[in-house]
């Protein structure tokens, strides 16, 4: 079933006045037999246009399999899809969401440069608002303290500070320098900062030979390839994760970085994996596949048999934006059906928030829960590539899982402190 | 000196694809006295039309080293929506620039649809088709022949156009129609043909540049807009309507933006925009450009 923008796919009839005066406005329905309505924002077009259509797919196999059970609670669930684009746009979207359509709950956001601006307006509205990818830090620092209506992703750190102990554990002592290429805005520079502090941490005395900072949606690295190439370095981490990374990968492979003894970390290299070919991605590197990786050996059912339906039906293989989705979804009708139990009737918005915060569910990659500062836990993947699948594309090999409480920092932390003196083990 | 060559070729094979879309809005120009605004759109239509060229090819059996071939067939063919936007232009030929540009920016605009009505709003890619023709190495330089041989064919297609313009009968009619459009009317030469047969050469260099560079990137919608701002700085360097000025132009804010890149990264924009201020303050007209009268 597609999801179309403004077109209810799940509906059993039309959502009457009772039903959208519930929800957001804490008024117990009347009539409880009427669909929920479900707002999800998500990018449809550029450079993270491919990242939405992964995490819609995501809420659609949720809502399909939530429908297929009854619904939630007893209700079925109706998507009303609208498309991310830049804050000001989304949170106009959010507003007609909320407002127009009376929706229950709005899932979505992947670009934290958007979910930064729309959680203060969520909560101004009192908007029940639960993001798939983004998070409401201004840099690493949290702005929203003790969010109420507000409920967000796990820190943009966590992949970095995973693969650079991934780096440091398999790595110490083989390497000397160092170089960076990561995106030019907030995520791709506080990754290779956090990169660096674990290296500081861990006594790690290597030196920084280059640093390069492409803007995302650059099309030509041949340059940036180039001067990673002249300097040398015996490590390169890299955070780049949306189009721009296969190109590197396909530049750096002909100009023959990675014809010497240099190591590479991609600490998202899963938003992308499909496009990463064997024929310019070598075995041996450091990949991220954050909170889902479609070819673990020891998934989940759930996990493989959500694989299987997304290759049967997209002939495609799924990244860890179908997990976030799927688990924005799960987290909500969990707390739905706490809450309803709690109270034996329909609960208001209210009811449904404090149900879900602590709340543990089984997302697609694994166990995962809403912490009560309404930050989400997950638990994260990475490995070393290998050519030896039946794949056009490396898959892991040695994957490391890491549950999402030694990766980010606690409630009120700062990143940086947290880093310095948390006890984390490699 | 090996990282100095990789440096060196990573700044001309930028500078290669800057070229020749360059090129095509300083032909426009320099004959039309239209800025079009399109060039980069020209430019992404090409690397769009190009990757479903090389799918069809390799899917009805063409052998994968012939994508390069079909790549610049494929611009050449696109380039046939020249004369129909070039019939769209005639109206504001002889209106003030503020309409040109605003006809031409609703042409970016347009296209940008169109991109995601035929190819949907996500990147695409050629895969590895790129090092199907392996790498030129000497010593330690290391460098895609596939990327080696666009910049042969930029070089080729500049002495070509300089060759046109220059030595034959036609582009000397071109020429005395830029300088002075009514003279050349009433000595014979039909205007109307010519503006629509530069328009349209000028559109296939930004489709045979797009359709070029993609197996070396990505097809994107952003490509219009992020290509175009570089081609004006290599027209404000080389100046407005010089041949010789976007092969000059282009050298320049492709070897300045791969020093950048390698010395101080974080500089790689503001270096390039120095050197348009620079030559703004103290050649207005641009390297190559004539000085307005």
């Amino acid at each position: 079933m597609t999801i179309q923008r403004r077109k209810i796919l799940q509906g059993l009839g039309s959502a009457g006045a009772a039903v959208a005066a519930q929800g957001l406005l804490g008024v117990p329905a009347f009539a409880q037999s009427k669909p929920l309505r479900i707002g999800i924002i998500a990018p449809k077009a550029g450079v993270v246009g491919t990242i939405g259509e992964c995490g819609l797919r995501g809420t659609q196999f949720a809502v399909d399999r939530i429908n297929a059970g009854g619904g939630i609670a007893g209700r079925k669930v109706e998507l009303v899809v609208e498309e991310e684009t830049n804050p000001k746009d989304s949170i106009e979207r959010l507003r007609k969401l909320v407002l127009q359509d009376k929706v229950d709950c709005v899932q979505g956001i992947v670009s934290s440069g958007v979910s930064l601006a729309m959680g203060a307006v969520a909560e101004e509205m009192k908007a029940l608002l639960i993001f798939w990818d983004g998070t409401t830090q201004d840099g690493v620092r949290e702005t929203m303290q003790n969010p109420r209506y507000v409920f967000r992703s796990t820190d943009n750190e966590c992949e970095a500070v995973m693969a650079s102990l991934l780096a440091i554990k398999h790595w110490k002592g083989k390497f000397a320098t160092y170089a960076g290429i990561n995106p030019d805005y907030s995520y791709g520079r506080n990754n290779f900062a956090a990169f660096e502090a674990l290296l500081k941490k861990f006594g790690v005395e290597a030196k920084k030979v280059a640093e390069q900072w492409p803007k995302v949606g650059t099309l030509d690295l041949t340059s940036h390839v180039a001067a990673l190439k002249a300097a040398k370095p015996d490590l390169i981490f890299s955070s780049l994760l949306f189009a721009d990374l296969p190109i590197f990968m396909k530049t750096a492979h002909g100009a023959g970085l990675m014809d010497g003894k240099t190591r590479f970390a991609f600490p998202g290299a899963g938003f992308q994996h499909t496009l990463l070919k064997k024929e310019f991605t070598p075995e041996g590197m450091i990949f991220g596949h954050n909170t889902l990786y479609f070819a673990l050996d020891n998934a989940s059912p759930l996990q493989r048999y959500f694989v299987q339906d997304y290759e049967a039906k997209y002939k495609d293989y799924p990244h860890w934006e179908a997990d976030r989705a799927y688990f924005a979804m799960h987290i909500y009708r969990a707390g739905v059906e706490r809450a309803q139990k709690a109270k034996n009737a329909w609960p208001g918005q209210e009811d449904v928030i404090n149900a879900m915060e602590g709340l543990k569910v089984e997302s697609l990659g694994g166990p995962a829960e809403m912490r009560k500062d309404h930050i989400a836990e997950q638990t994260f993947y990475q490995g070393i590539t290998t050519h030896k699948n039946r794949y056009d594309f490396p898959t892991l090999t040695d994957v490391t899982r890491m549950y999402s409480d030694q990766l980010q920092k606690p409630t009120g932390m700062d990143f940086w402190k947290w880093i310095e003196t948390a006890n984390i083990k490699l | 000196m090996t990282s100095f060559f990789d440096v060196l070729l990573g700044g001309v094979f930028h500078a290669s694809v800057l070229f020749l879309v360059a090129a095509g809005l300083q032909l426009v120009f320099g004959v039309q006295r239209i800025v079009n605004l399109a060039c980069g759109s020209f430019y992404a239509l090409g690397a769009f039309f190009g990757i479903t060229a090389v799918n069809w090819s390799i899917g009805h059996g063409a052998p994968q080293w012939a994508f390069l071939p079909v790549l610049v067939l494929a611009g050449i063919v696109l380039a046939a929506i020249g004369p129909f936007i070039e019939l769209l232009l005639r109206s504001v030929y002889k209106r003030d620039e503020a309409f040109q540009l605003l006809l031409t920016f609703a042409l970016v605009l347009m296209f940008q649809d169109v991109l995601r009505f035929f190819w949907g709003a996500n990147p695409q890619q050629l895969g590895n088709l790129s090092m199907s023709y392996g790498k030129v190495a000497i010593g330690a330089v290391s460098f895609p022949t596939y990327n080696v041989l666009v910049m042969a064919a930029s070089l080729a297609i500049a002495v070509g156009l300089g060759v046109f313009l220059s030595r034959t009968r036609y582009g000397r009619i071109l020429r005395a129609t830029a300088e002075n459009r009514e003279m050349a009317e009433a000595l014979g030469a039909d205007v109307r043909w010519i503006y629509a047969s530069v328009f349209t050469l000028g559109t296939m260099l930004g489709t045979v540049g797009g359709a070029l560079v993609v197996p070396t990137a990505a097809a994107s919608l952003d490509m219009p807009v992020e290509l175009v701002v570089e081609a004006f700085a290599v027209v404000v360097i080389g100046g407005l309507g010089s041949m010789r000025g976007a092969l000059v132009g282009a050298l320049i804010v492709g070897l300045t933006r791969a020093a950048a890149i390698s010395f101080y990264a974080e500089l790689e924009v503001l270096a390039i925009y120095v050197i348009v201020i620079a030559v703004l303050v103290a050649r207005p007209a641009g390297l190559f450009g004539k000085p307005v009268e």
